[in-house]
């Protein structure tokens, strides 16, 4: 995808940055933010060390279109299970999850089966990224 | 504080609405106005140059009236940008634990197309906060710098948040937003100056003539970690909230807002056409390019926005 579709593949989206659980790494999760900011999304980012429970309540009052959670513990399977099912519980119909960190191969499918729709490292390069959750979200409205 | 019971705040149903709101366009919108309910929340703006610590005082009188059995709603705006369209909404970050309260309620927005501190479709997204009982509501601004006075016609009472080292500010904001706002905060009173900054707004409040029973906005100074001084602030705006209550000017209120809620369809929509129109329209003579823009406007008006049922008296 060239930088003019880039440009505004995301203007007027609401996505939520989260980071879950004790990890403290959030490089990661500031270089997404401002990625899909410079794509035209509106961002907001929870922080660091937030639970599953004020993740999902975060997300429907702020009525997002998405949720991405950057998880570099290694708790990811934990962490974002207990994300989406407080998501379903608070009523967050039609958000979509995004992951991204530190996620080894043999997860990819255990996430994918908890309805995460896309699943990053930072062997993607990031244009790519940003197209990707773009495209996932364009999907939702067709 | 209202003992009255209330339904649970539906925080997935608002939260959905609002997103809904503030995605109309400028046409749409006005198929889709939201009635203000009888029994509105009281609303104070709290506004100010970047990082004067708004959010952070923001959070102090949210846990306040929390405190008070208030069912509190925030609405915090930061800036779009003008190239990608994209915005970083901050100010979450600073409500700490308040987050949590089952009464409490925080919505982040984008300031979109507006370019006056405010937020596209504000004036609906309150109403709509509105029907859903709450008794206060806080409105972050952008961060200002002297031109941004929208806030007035939204909300009841301005909380204007300086800091020190904002000497030169005061000079330029002498006849902007020094003039609108009903309580003074010079915040970071803990750093060197906040004293001399409080003397000059002191100064220029001084200088005005108030007729006999005008409210004079004090100036209160105030920090993070100076509970007691959040607390004078939140007294500050009761007293201000008791003077007005005898003051009946709820008419001119209310067509302040109502004024500015048609001005910033109008300027959102114009803004919408303005990038529609292809690029080479604007070699054009001023007077060509205005007339299209015009017609385009008039064109919405003629196609779908159906005159109002009622008749109303020619108001002249
Ligand atoms: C820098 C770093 C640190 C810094 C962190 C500074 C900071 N403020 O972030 C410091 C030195 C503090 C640190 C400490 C520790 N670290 Co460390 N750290 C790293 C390191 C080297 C790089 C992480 C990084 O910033 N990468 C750059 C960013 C840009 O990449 P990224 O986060 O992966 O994000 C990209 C993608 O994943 C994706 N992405 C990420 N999040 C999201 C979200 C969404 C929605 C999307 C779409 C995409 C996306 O996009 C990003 C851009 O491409 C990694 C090793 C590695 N290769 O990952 C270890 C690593 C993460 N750390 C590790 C560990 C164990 C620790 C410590 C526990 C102790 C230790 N052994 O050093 C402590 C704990 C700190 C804490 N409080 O949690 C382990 C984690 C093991 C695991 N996952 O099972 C790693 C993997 C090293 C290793 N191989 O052992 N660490
Ligand atoms: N020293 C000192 N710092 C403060 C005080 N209040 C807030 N701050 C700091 O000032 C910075 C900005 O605070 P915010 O509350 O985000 O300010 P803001 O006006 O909302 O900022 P914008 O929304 O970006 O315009 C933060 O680093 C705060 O910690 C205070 O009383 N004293
Ligand atoms: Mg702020």
């Amino acid at each position: 995808m060239t930088d003019a579709t880039q440009l505004h593949a995301l203007r007027g989206r609401r996505i939520l940055i989260a980071k879950p659980g004790l990890d403290g790494h959030d490089v990661g999760a500031k270089v997404i933010a401002l990625a899909l900011r410079d794509a035209g999304a509106e961002v907001i980012y929870t922080g660091l060390r937030k639970s599953p429970e004020y993740i999902a309540r975060v997300a429907v009052e702020e009525g997002v279109d998405a949720v991405g959670l950057s998880v570099l513990s290694g708790s990811h399977r934990e962490l974002v299970a207990d994300t989406v099912n407080y998501l379903r519980r608070a009523g967050a119909t039609g958000v979509r999850v995004f992951v991204g960190g530190t996620i080894p191969a043999e997860d990819l499918e255990y996430l994918r089966s908890l309805g995460v729709r896309g699943i990053y490292t930072s062997a993607m390069p990031l244009d790519d990224v940003v197209a990707s959750v773009a495209q996932a979200l364009a999907e939702q409205t067709t | 504080m209202s003992s009255a019971p209330r339904s649970p705040l539906d925080r997935a149903a608002l939260g959905r609405m609002l997103t809904r709101i503030a995605n109309a366009g400028g046409r749409a919108a006005l198929h889709e106005l939201i009635e203000p309910p009888a029994r509105g929340a009281r609303r104070i703006g709290i506004t100010g140059a970047p990082g004067t610590g708004k959010s952070t005082l923001m959070r102090c009188l949210a846990a306040a009236s929390l405190a008070q059995g208030r069912r509190v709603g925030v609405v915090a705006v930061d800036p779009s940008s003008p190239y990608s369209h994209g915005a970083i909404l901050g100010d979450r970050i600073r409500m700490g634990e308040v987050v949590g309260h089952p009464e409490f309620y925080f919505r982040s927005l984008a300031s979109r197309s507006a370019h006056d501190g405010l937020a596209d479709n504000l004036a609906d997204i309150l109403c709509a906060m509105e029907q859903h009982d709450f008794d206060e509501l806080l409105v972050e601004t952008v961060g200002v710098g002297q031109a941004e006075l929208a806030v007035r016609a939204l909300v009841d009472c301005v909380v204007l948040v300086l800091m020190p080292e904002s000497g030169d500010q005061v000079q330029a904001m002498k006849a902007g937003v020094l003039e609108i706002s009903d309580v003074f905060v010079v915040n970071k009173a803990d750093l060197p100056g906040a004293g001399q900054i409080a003397a000059q707004v002191g100064d220029v409040v001084g200088l005005r003539r108030y007729e006999a029973g005008q409210w004079v906005p004090p100036v209160i100074l105030a920090s993070q970690h100076d509970a007691a001084s959040h607390q004078a602030v939140a007294k500050a705006i009761e007293a201000y909230f008791a003077w007005r209550r005898n003051r009946n000017n709820e008419t001119a209120c209310r067509r302040a807002r109502a004024a500015y809620h048609a001005q910033s369809l109008i300027h959102q929509r114009i803004e919408e056409l303005l990038a529609e129109l292809p690029s080479a329209t604007f070699d054009l003579p001023l007077r060509e390019v205005h007339r299209r823009l015009v017609t385009r406007l008039s064109a919405d008006l003629d196609a779908s926005i159906p005159p109002t049922q009622e008749a109303y008296v020619d108001v002249r």
